[in-house]
């Protein structure tokens, strides 16, 4: 029998006759006339499925019919609250409270779960079925979205929002009985899948199951206050659920800045991003653009050594980096003859501060009158998922910063402008959360890869276990090994942080290495090192399984300071010579473990596994391919490389410098300026001035796996008698 | 520094060294016939052979006092100090043909005496001192630093027993809730039980305090102080041990760590005594030098000019 939709169907709910357009369902012709279904898996703003089954009534046939998607019959008579149907109600929720986590995170935070207020209705207190017990589990892995899949009632919602609302496709169903949940995109973590955090999951959702992760701890100190609205209304807002907003509306502020005033300062710690709506400022590196130079000892017999800031024009180290540009917290990189930028609206900046709270890499000052978005880490996340957003950032990344990202990296400066027109349209950015494998070892290679933000951990499983060949921080590169040479992967890179990458695919790679021989020659140069340094550590991590030696961290040390104290007579003349060498601050303290009947002094060890490394904003402190650290001349001094050391070895030496006055735009005033030391092995001398010193032949300066090889390959000691 | 065989080269330079130097002295001293005198021509190369041996060794200590001039390894410095140091000592002795003469050069031989014993002493000393040191002084610190290791010691025992006591006293209340609880219920009987091991928590944390006051803070705060119960050992061993026997077991584990802070604290006073032993002889040593080489100088300029 077909129906004429316009016609309007009598029928009597609950004895009262009324009357609805044909294709009516029984809940809605309900709820516009004032009765009350209760329901689960249903809300307006979505196509019914009925898979809740709370909202059944009883229409006079063999079974309760769920009013959510049974459309109105004529004269269809519909009883919503008989004893019977509340029973049947009753045992539904019963049901789903029986694997519910009462009080969920939802009802904890505002009260308002849907399940636990229907039991509540019902008078359910402690449900007579017994519980689960295959825990479904939780995953924390979003920033901005708590899921807990124990409180999922499997009502499809979230899915319904996902998919049908905001056409995102990335939620639906997974597993079957006792395993059944929701999914995203292939059952990957929130935070490692496709979601764009919209939040329509979140809102959807009647229980604690997908649930607002609050910003604690933190507060924006200025700035007007938005309100959802005023957000929506920005294009970058696009997309994202009122409700999310409105969730984190203190998350966001509006922020004036007059000509002139500084927004943010080198090497401060914060935990904001800034996204700029109108107005110019300029971004620039206040520190010095200098390194520190310990000179005199091999000009002068007598004279002393002094340590002097120094820049590479006049100090070339050996492997010094000759990178035209200082990679920073923002979508441009400063160029190293004048380290300054002007940031333009669209632009954002300090997204590694925010994400991962790193100290600031630069510092930003209004050029014009500037209005900006300060935003904490959830907001961003939001943004940074949010298609249009991506699309506005990964546009400004190609046109403006892809040139000078590439070009950064030694290797790539010889690319022509049209090849880089070229890749400009044709790379991919990639984002990965903290902990998520980029590629993984023994996997076929298709592309190579440029480190946008954050840090690329590179490791290799070995039969002992992980072995960390090297962090990448910003214009690191890697995946080329395996393409020069057409194998799989020779490491696992996994990222440390919020990690941004360019994925340039194999074609192009290859193309380039077709059209610019030179950079050919320079990557498998480089990759030549890389796998005979990989090789050295392997080495040496199968040769000295010895735990103590291990423990103390000393096979990871390439270069160790060691006292042997049965000739150390305690007479400190190595601090003094250290101090004497650098200009008064000793870089080595006569105390550390002991191995043997050696002092392990503290002192650096050039790690090959340096910590050290990680999270520098600027990227200042890397190793020459000796594995020796080297600080960079752009180093600001913000001390996160020293609290990262595990062994205290480095340490920030102040410097007298002439810096930008903050009073006055554009003049210098005397003061202070700190900059990161670690052992620099004296590298003028022929030989560390501490072992120089030392007139009891008890200082030395080691390769440990070397040094400690006769100790130990001998047997451990017996213990006790027999 | 460790005379080892890394010094054989200058061992058998200085034996060779002084071999010559006596095979020459008793070729000439029978040869001249007045005998060996230091005015004589070998007399003298003696005396300035012997001298500037001695103004080499002196000068350890200026190049000691800029480590980082690279006018040759502190090693090889070191290692001349002691040898030609040494062998001045029979040149001084052929030269004066084994007599101390007047009232200059008798003090002088005195002196040399003096410094050259103390030197070798000195040698000895640093050869097997920091072996011993070593073995003896797990937890040796910075000797700089002993003063504020001390301070901290004692922030730490403060902590240590704060925590023990608290943990007695929680239990006092928890205990008293308990009696309460009991007594309300089941009689006093229970009640009697419980009151009689919270006396015995109370008196604990009293007593345990009153040895904090007594003997640890006074023990951690002087340097030295081997005289007090603390300071040995055994009677330290002892006193915990009583401890360890009125305190719960949970509770053992400050009371080793207690324990442990005296361990360090002997040793930090060990470590001091050490480093006077090995230090110390240096205070004799160098003034004696500076002394010898000036009045070496004055004896020079008088017996060449007069």
């Amino acid at each position: 029998m077909s129906s004429n939709p316009a016609a309007e169907i009598q029928i009597t709910i609950d004895g009262r006759p009324i009357s609805v357009p044909a294709g009516t369902t029984i809940f809605d012709a309900a709820r516009v006339n004032g009765i009350a279904i209760p329901t689960l898996c249903h809300q307006q703003n979505e196509n019914p499925v009925g898979v809740c089954r709370v909202c059944v009534v009883d229409i006079g046939q063999r079974v309760y019919a769920a009013s959510c998607i049974r459309q109105v019959e004529p004269g269809m008579t519909v009883k919503t609250s008989t004893g019977p149907v509340q029973a049947a109600r009753r045992t539904l929720v019963e049901l789903l409270m029986s694997d519910h986590p009462a009080p969920c995170a939802r009802q904890q935070q505002s009260g308002d779960c849907e399940l636990e207020r229907l039991a509540d209705d019902a008078g359910i207190q402690e449900p007579r079925f017994p519980r689960r017990i295959t825990p479904r589990g939780k995953d924390d892995s979003s920033t901005v979205i708590a899921v807990d899949h124990e409180a999922c009632i499997l009502c499809d919602r979230c899915v319904r929002g996902c998919d049908d609302i905001r056409n995102n496709w990335v939620l639906a169903r997974r597993g079957k009985g006792y395993q059944a949940g929701i999914a995203f995109d292939n059952n990957l973590p929130m935070g490692e899948s496709s979601c764009v955090s919209c939040g329509e999951c979140m809102v959807s959702c009647p229980t604690g199951a997908l649930t607002n992760k609050r910003v604690v701890g933190t507060q924006l100190g200025q700035g007007d206050v938005l309100d959802p609205a005023e957000l929506l209304h920005l294009p970058i807002f696009e997309n994202v659920s009122g409700t999310f907003l409105e969730l984190n509306q203190k998350a966001v502020v509006k922020r004036h800045f007059k000509p002139g005033e500084i927004v943010c300062r080198e090497g401060e710690f914060g935990s904001t991003a800034f996204y700029i709506l109108e107005g110019k400022a300029e971004v620039f590196l206040s520190s010095p653009i200098a390194h520190v130079k310990t000179e005199g000892g091999s000009k002068g017999f007598f004279s002393k050594l002094q340590s002097l800031l120094a820049p590479r024009e006049g100090d070339r180290r050996s492997e010094e980096s000759d990178r035209p540009f200082i990679p920073i917290d923002a979508s441009v990189d400063l160029p190293y003859d004048n380290p300054i930028a002007e940031l333009n609206p669209g632009d954002m900046f300090g997204e590694m501060t925010c994400m991962s709270y790193y100290p600031r890499s630069a510092t930003v000052r209004a050029r014009t009158d500037c209005v900006m978005l300060e935003m904490l880490r959830n907001v961003l996340d939001i943004l940074q998922r949010n298609k249009t957003f991506r699309a506005q950032l990964e546009r400004n990344y190609r046109t403006r910063a892809l040139d000078s990202h590439l070009r950064s990296v030694p290797v790539f400066k010889s690319l022509t402008q049209d090849f880089i027109d070229r890749l400009r349209d044709r790379v991919e950015l990639l984002r990965f959360n903290p902990g998520q494998v980029i590629c993984r070892q023994g996997d076929p290679a298709d592309s190579f890869y440029l480190v946008r933000i954050g840090f690329v951990k590179v490791s290799e499983q070995r039969p002992g276990g992980e072995l960390v060949l090297a962090y990448l921080a910003r214009g690191g590169y890697f995946g080329e090994i395996a393409l020069l040479s057409g194998i799989p992967r020779s490491a696992t890179c996994t990222a440390l942080d919020h990690v941004e990458v360019v994925r340039i695919s194999g074609e192009d790679f290859q193309l380039m290495l077709d059209r610019f021989p030179e950079v050919r020659q320079k990557l498998e140069a480089i990759a030549q090192e890389r796998i005979e340094e990989n090789l050295r550590h392997t080495v040496q991590a199968q040769n000295v399984p010895v735990d103590q030696f291990l423990a103390q961290g000393l096979m990871e040390a390439q270069s160790l300071l060691v006292l042997d104290l049965d000739k150390c007579t305690r007479c400190d003349l190595c601090v003094r010579a250290c101090a004497d060498a650098h200009e008064g601050v000793s870089r080595l303290v006569r105390e550390g473990l002991r191995f043997d009947k050696y002092l392990v002094a503290t002192s650096c060890r050039q790690c090959r596994d340096p910590l050290c490394m990680v999270g520098c904003p600027v990227g200042s402190i890397r190793r020459r391919n000796t594995l020796e650290v080297i600080i960079e001349d752009w180093c600001i001094g913000c001390g996160l490389c020293a609290t990262n050391c595990p062994y205290g070895n480095i340490n920030l030496h102040p410097f007298p410098a002439e810096l930008d006055d903050p009073a006055h735009p554009g003049h210098k005033i005397a003061g202070v300026q700190v900059k990161a030391t670690s052992c620099d092995l004296c590298h003028d001398h022929a030989e560390p001035s501490c072992v120089y010193a030392c007139p009891h032949d008890a200082a030395h300066r080691v390769n440990p796996p070397e040094f400690f090889a006769g100790l130990l390959a001998q047997p451990a000691p017996s213990k006790g008698r027999g | 520094m460790l005379i080892d065989c890394t010094h054989r080269k200058w061992f058998l330079g200085s034996v060779a060294g002084l071999a010559v130097a006596a095979a020459v002295y008793i070729s000439y001293s029978l040869h001249s016939p007045q005998g060996a005198r230091p005015g004589s021509a070998m007399g003298l190369a003696y005396g300035i052979a012997g001298f500037l041996f001695m103004l080499f060794a002196g000068l350890l200590g200026a190049r000691k006092k800029v480590p980082v001039w690279r006018v040759g390894r502190a090693q090889s410095w070191m290692r001349g100090h002691l040898w030609l140091g040494f062998l001045s000592f029979p040149l001084i002795l052929f030269h004066g043909g084994f007599h101390f003469g007047g009232a200059l050069t008798r003090m002088l031989m005195w002196l040399f005496v003096f410094v050259w014993v103390s030197g070798i002493l000195g040698a000895a000393l640093q050869h097997f001192m920091p072996r011993f040191q070593t073995a003896q002084l797990p937890m040796e610190t910075i000797y700089e630093q002993i003063d504020r290791v001390r301070g901290q010691l004692a922030e730490e025992a403060d902590q240590l027993v704060d925590e023990t006591c608290s943990a007695l006293e929680g239990e006092v209340s928890r205990a008293s809730e308990r009696q309460r609880a009991m007594s309300a219920s089941a009689g006093t009987q229970g009640g009697l039980t419980v009151a009689s091991g919270l006396q015995a928590n109370q008196q604990v944390s009293t007593q345990l305090r009153q040895f904090l006051d007594d003997e640890m803070h006074p023990y951690l705060e002087r340097a030295g102080a081997h005289a007090m119960s603390l300071g040995q050992g055994a009677q330290a061993q002892k006193m915990f041990q009583q401890f360890r026997v009125l305190l719960p077991p949970e509770l053992h584990s400050n009371l080793d760590d207690l324990e442990n802070i005296c361990e360090e604290k002997r040793q930090l006073d060990k470590q001091s005594r050490l480093h006077l032993i090995l230090h110390g002889w240096l205070l004799v040593h160098i003034p004696l030098s500076y002394a010898l080489l000036l009045l070496g100088a004055v004896h020079a300029v008088v017996a060449l000019k007069f």
